[in-house]
């Protein structure tokens, strides 16, 4: 049997990075921190408040994503989108999956 | 709600004191929001406020991880990226300054005719502060590298084979091996002549030797170049015998030996012959260069030789 410790560390290593292509997948349809994390959860992908947190920005920072603060509502919240450069982005990793998805069944295909 | 609200505040501020003050007011107007959201969800699925604002803050975590995660700041002292750097250089410090500096000191102990105790004591006190002082400044300086280039994310110097550490090939170790003969033999010729052969005579027409009669008296010129000769037949082993450690270990002491004896000798004032500086004019200054000159070049083999040997012992 796998242990616990051994098992969640090898998920984690192999869901690194995914949470950036969820992100900007989700996000074309511009969304909030706290309802984005719900969603991601919703969808399948967990994730840590105090990682997406400054995952969001980071990616706004890399203009990946763009921001808008709403303040019609009586809590104002940062709106994040995806910009045209992180669509780009998307489809690429998107790719990357497909090809990585492909690679793993032929490979379990021959065994 | 005020006590709930005093937790939250406090959070925030604990976040907030580990940033840089541009990036504060954003993060904190998120932040403030992101919190309550989560809050109001915890109350509409049933929970006392109190209960809903530990679990929230409960859920995001220590502050201090999630302001690193904000300021893109490193959660470790030295990376991966600096890390091999950090301990090459660290590695070749310790094993060069820290045989050096206890050398001179125990040199300097010795020279002032201190006791035993102090004689061993001073350089292994001086030796344990030159590495402290030395791991000390060196992790600062990675450190500080580490915070400060980070956000430039400057890739680190390529790797290539060429870098590899190259085994000193056969032939070129054999020139060596051949140099050394050469110059000890011519070195002990001379040691052996100088007595006879010399540019100074005395009244009575007989050569004054450079070197200081008492070195024949005592019969340590002899000691010395017994030495010398088998440090050379060591040399000769290391090249022709396998490698291992007792060859190696009475190799370095050999060497080691004739380092101390020189050392000593010159700090004695016992290598030339103060009959042939004065017949030959010379200043003052120039017997004390002498041996200082002795002194460095015989402290360089001993750094040498223990450097050599560890660096010797780590590929086996």
């Amino acid at each position: 049997m796998l242990d616990d410790e051994l098992l969640s560390t090898h998920l984690q290593e192999l869901r690194r990075g995914t949470v950036v292509l969820a992100c900007l997948l989700i996000l074309k349809q511009p969304n909030y921190g706290y309802a984005l994390l719900d969603l991601l959860g919703r969808r399948g992908f967990t994730v840590d408040a105090n990682t997406l947190y400054p995952l969001l920005r980071r990616l706004e920072k890399q203009e990946l994503l763009t921001s808008d603060w709403n303040t019609e509502e009586s809590r104002p919240r940062k709106f994040y989108r995806t910009s045209d450069k992180g669509v780009a982005l998307a489809d690429t990793l998107s790719r990357g999956w497909d090809e990585l998805d492909t690679a793993f069944r032929t490979l379990k295909g021959e065994s | 709600m005020t006590t709930t609200s005093t937790l939250t505040d406090r959070y925030v501020d604990a976040i907030l004191r580990h940033l840089p003050g541009r990036q504060r007011p954003g993060i904190e107007k998120e932040l403030r929001a992101s919190i309550a959201d989560a809050v109001d969800d915890r109350l509409e699925a049933g929970s006392g406020p109190a209960e809903a604002e530990l679990a929230a803050l409960t859920e995001l975590g220590d502050p201090a991880r999630l302001a690193a995660g904000y300021a893109d700041r490193p959660l470790q002292l030295i990376g991966p990226a600096l890390y091999l750097d950090y301990t090459r250089l660290l590695a070749t410090l310790l094993t060069t300054i820290v045989p050096a500096v206890a050398a001179v000191v125990g040199l300097v102990r010795g020279l002032q005719g201190a006791t035993a105790p102090r004689l061993i004591g001073d350089p292994l006190g001086a030796a344990l502060t030159a590495g402290a002082h030395i791991v000390l400044w060196t992790t600062l300086l990675f450190a500080i590298i580490e915070r400060t280039a980070a956000p430039r994310r400057t890739p680190a110097r390529p790797w290539t084979p060429a870098a590899l550490p190259e085994p000193p090939s056969r032939r070129a170790r054999y020139g060596e091996l051949i140099t050394q003969t050469v110059l000890l033999v011519l070195f002990t010729t001379l040691v052996l002549l100088s007595p006879a052969v010399s540019t100074e005579t005395d009244a009575a027409g007989d050569p004054i030797g450079v070197l200081s009669p008492w070195l024949w008296e005592t019969g340590i010129v002899y000691l010395f170049i017994a030495l010398v000769i088998a440090s050379l037949g060591f040399s000769f082993a290391k090249y022709y015998a396998r490698w291992s450690v007792p060859l190696a270990v009475t190799g370095s002491l050999v060497l080691i030996a004739c380092a101390v004896t020189l050392i000593w000798l010159a700090v004695n004032d016992r290598v030339l012959n103060p009959a042939f500086v004065e017949a030959a004019g010379w200043p003052q200054s120039v017997p004390q260069w002498i041996g200082t000159g002795l002194v460095v070049t015989s402290v360089g083999t001993l750094v040498h030789t223990v450097a050599e040997g560890i660096a010797r012992a780590r590929r086996r």
